[in-house]
């Protein structure tokens, strides 16, 4: 009964003062240690930094919260940025997207229909995925298509094209969640699916539809990353699946289901985001970073309320 | 036995039953769970299915709900046959289930729980203002006051029900199935479903309501349907039969050939364990009483009033704040205190068998063989070589009639009685003297039933003692030699098994919330 005392405060956002709080204190933090923190070129190249890790791990959010997890995300990726070199320019946003697609479908498929843990049948997409991203395209380089390098490259009323990104992808998340019946079965299934199932809830459609999007997120953040590189690397991105995982996770969002919140994701992003950029101005070394990342990944999950639900 | 008429006077309630069952057949691989089973039910009225566990209540409540699809036969709503191929389609048809493990979802708000599945939409968006309009009028007309906006983790089972029901009355349901409603819900909560139930019944709805305990059925019910191991016994109106002729056409037999013939050897003098004052909390009343050699002691009272901590908290499950545990011990015969720690008390020699086997008790991947002997080999050292003692094993199985083609079968794939029994057997190969039981027989057939009835009085005439815990009346009446009525986490009241009587017994279980008051503010 306590625990479901926990449930009252956060609801089904997950969301704390913890999860909230981070991202502000560090903020906070780094702007006293380093000056240059604070200036406009560095928050917006704070913000490209964190747009496709934002894109993907709202994807990671919406399969976290029917109940799952996707490991394939970062190679989605990094296939997404060798095909867009790769196939014909006017062809080549299709192509991705149906990838995006198919993937998505597969693991779904084998997640709701053939019952294989999430775990295990994303990772091995994963590194199937891997495999042919490099059979594509074994040395990095190649052109992406120009109109996908002008769409990351403008700017609007004074603000980045990675901040419209991120609003686009985040309005749609916090829509998808908040206003539609898939956003309310989906908390229903990630929290009972034998119940949401005795409630008319087509539970296997909402899984494989989770993975789906989860995916064609990663596709997004795929040509968000090429374009602004302007090159494509079959190993892009390799760092994203447990990367999205961590943000999701910082930000207060279940790997059991059924709890989650998009502003939650934004932190648990910013987060991140915050401790690559600071600790780059303040001069720590990249394998600190990723210690201290673990660490803090620790505390914060074990000052989040948590809960098994439907317990 | 009596003969019945099936169904009651059309000229009171029109001529085709709302709800009509014909000749329903449903297998699970090769149990029987319902044979050819016919049943009418009316409109306006309350129809008790009942029966032991594992009759088929259930069963033939999934088929109504959707969950499940029969065999053979057809089920008939308002003369015209359908097929519930899910619960969406049972829902269409003005079916809704109030199952016995509600179905709502913590983490959804009342009004979205009372609408999922069919959410009201306004283009691509659920109207949210309309669907919490519509679960605030389906509460009010409920007389509730629980929120629209409050998570249903928050809620009390009993609210929950309320949420369900009032879920039903949205969905526009003429057919209500009530499983098992009363098995979480306090005093007060049952009256306010006794005031739903009646309220439903003036509304021209059928309602099944699904039970064993007889006081509910003669209370809330209009007619009542027996099954039997799958089996249609009768159909009566309940103003037609009494409590006796009810419970021998439930058990089939007379209460009396049921159970063992209850022991001399008990020793009153000679306790083998001795709970003197624990409690689970500094706000929970104290708990003393003793168990002695050669007894069966059973723990009753409603489902939730707190029987669930004393026996896990003797198990070392539960911590308690205060209190102890002496248990005589076997070689030196003198009583000596125990840690509470699931390790420490098997040490000691206590079994402890929760009700829920499947998720508790046993490996369900694992063989016969290999569930038993881990009873046996708890008292090697980690680094000893784990024997399986085949010849022990089989003697155990056979004398426990265990029903398994070879001791190398999964448990998985027994029925429960047989589950029961290894779980049982499973003490009984390592050498305890008292084996803690919650639920001795739930979901066991009534063969089965004797048999582990049988088992635990030879346990006990063998020198043992056995402290069980159920809610079957019957059972506390049948099986136990001395009776504790549990209530708000105290003993309320102590019987003698030959002595006690169902009234005694639920008087004492139910008595007015003010008088349970006292009792506790007696204790603090």
């Amino acid at each position: 009964m306590s625990s479901i005392g926990l449930l009252h405060s956060p609801g089904r956002s997950g969301l704390s003062l913890v999860a909230l709080g981070l991202p502000v204190l560090l903020f906070v933090i780094i702007s006293l240690i380093s000056p240059s923190f604070l200036s406009v070129q560095n928050l917006s190249n704070v913000n490209a930094q964190i747009t496709a890790l934002l894109i993907i791990a709202l994807g990671q959010m919406i399969v976290a919260i029917s109940g799952g997890i996707d490991l394939s995300v970062g190679s989605v990726l990094s296939l997404t940025s060798t095909l867009l070199v790769s196939v014909d320019p006017t062809l080549s946003i299709p192509t991705v997207l149906l990838v995006g697609v198919c993937v998505g479908l597969v693991n779904g498929v084998g997640v709701a229909i053939f019952t294989v843990h999430p775990l295990v049948m994303t990772l091995a997409s994963m590194t199937f995925l891997q495999g042919l991203a490099l059979l594509i395209l074994p040395v990095p380089g190649g052109s992406i298509p120009g109109f996908l390098e002008a769409l990351v490259d403008f700017s609007f009323l004074g603000l980045p094209a990675a901040f419209y990104w991120c609003l686009t992808f985040v309005l749609l998340a916090a829509f998808l969640l908040r206003a539609t019946k898939f956003g309310m079965r989906l908390f229903a299934v990630g929290a009972n699916a034998q119940n949401a199932a005795r409630n008319g809830v087509n539970v296997t459609f909402y899984k494989i539809l989770s993975y789906v999007l989860c995916s064609t997120s990663a596709v997004m953040a795929g040509m968000y990353l090429s374009a602004r590189v302007a090159s494509a690397d079959a190993t892009m991105g390799a760092s994203f699946a447990l990367e999205s995982v961590t943000a999701v996770a910082l930000g207060g969002v279940q790997l059991a289901g059924g709890v989650g919140s998009v502003p939650g994701v934004i932190a648990g992003t910013i987060t991140l985001g915050l401790m690559t950029n600071g600790m780059n101005l303040i001069g720590v070394s990249p394998f600190v970073r990723a210690s201290a990342t673990g660490v803090l990944l620790l505390i914060a999950i074990s000052l989040q309320p948590r809960k098994a639900i439907g317990a | 036995m009596l003969v019945l008429e099936t169904g009651a006077d059309p000229s009171m309630e029109g001529p085709v039953p709302a709800v009509e069952f014909v000749e329903i057949t449903k297998r699970f691989g090769s149990t029987m769970a319902l044979d050819t089973v016919s049943i009418k039910g009316w409109a306006g009225s309350v129809h008790a299915i009942t029966g032991e566990n594992g009759a088929g209540k259930s069963t033939l409540m999934n088929l109504l709900a959707g969950v499940h699809q029969p065999d053979a036969g057809c089920i008939s709503i308002n003369g015209t046959p359908l097929k519930l191929e899910n619960p969406k389609a049972a829902r269409i048809a003005g079916i809704s289930t109030i199952f016995q493990e509600l179905t709502l979802l913590p983490n959804l708000t009342v009004a979205e729980n009372m609408f999922l599945g069919r959410e009201p939409l306004k283009t691509a968006v659920v109207d949210r203002v309309k669907m919490r309009e519509l679960a605030e009028e389906a509460l009010a007309r409920l007389g509730s006051q629980i929120s629209v906006d409050a998570f249903c983790g928050d809620l009390s089972v009993g609210e929950q029900q309320m949420v369900e029901i009032a879920k039903g009355i949205t969905a526009d349901a003429q057919i209500f199935i009530l499983d098992e409603p009363t098995a979480a819900l306090n005093t007060p909560e049952v009256e306010k479903l006794a005031e739903l139930i009646s309220r439903m019944k003036s509304e021209g709805k059928l309602i099944f309501y699904i039970s064993h305990r007889l006081d509910e059925i003669f209370r809330f019910c209009d007619e009542v349907s027996v099954l039997k191991d799958g089996k249609y016994v009768a159909t009566s109106r309940v103003s037609e039969i009494d409590r006796d002729q009810l419970v021998s056409l439930m058990v089939g037999r007379e209460l009396g050939e049921l159970f063992p013939v209850r022991s001399t050897s008990r020793d009153q003098a000679k306790a083998l364990l001795n709970i003197s004052a624990i409690a689970i909390s500094d706000n929970t009343p104290e708990v003393s009483f003793s168990l002695s050699r050669g007894e069966i002691l059973g723990l009753g009272g409603l489902e939730g009033q707190g029987q669930r901590s004393i026996i896990r908290s003797i198990a070392g499950i539960e911590a308690f704040s205060k209190g102890e545990i002496r248990k005589t011990s076997r070689e030196t015969d003198i009583a000596v205190p125990i840690t509470p720690t699931i390790v420490e008390v098997a040490k000691a020699g206590i079994g402890f068998v929760p009700e829920d086997r499947k998720t508790e008790g046993l490996y369900l991947t694992l063989s016969i063989a290999k569930n038993m002997a881990l009873g046996m080999l708890r008292e090697l050292s980690v680094w000893r070589r784990a024997r399986v003692r085949s010849d022990h094993i089989e003697t155990l199985l056979h004398k426990m009639r265990v029903v398994a083609a070879s001791a190398n079968q999964e448990v998985g794939a027994l029925s429960g009685g047989n589950q029961q029994k290894i779980m049982i057997g499973r003490w009984l190969a390592s050498n305890v003297d008292v084996l803690l039981i919650e639920e001795p027989t739930r979901g066991v057939d009534v063969g089965a039933k004797v048999e582990i009835y049988n088992l635990l009085r030879e346990f006990a005439d063998a020198g043992g003692a056995v402290l069980i815990t159920s809610s079957e009346l019957t059972e506390l009446l049948g099986l136990c030699d001395r009776i504790l009525v549990v209530r708000g986490g105290a003993l309320v009241a102590e019987f003698e098994g030959t002595e006690a009587t169902e009234e005694e017994i639920l008087h004492a279980a139910l008595s007015s919330t003010a008088e349970n008051y006292n009792k506790k503010e007696e204790v603090a």
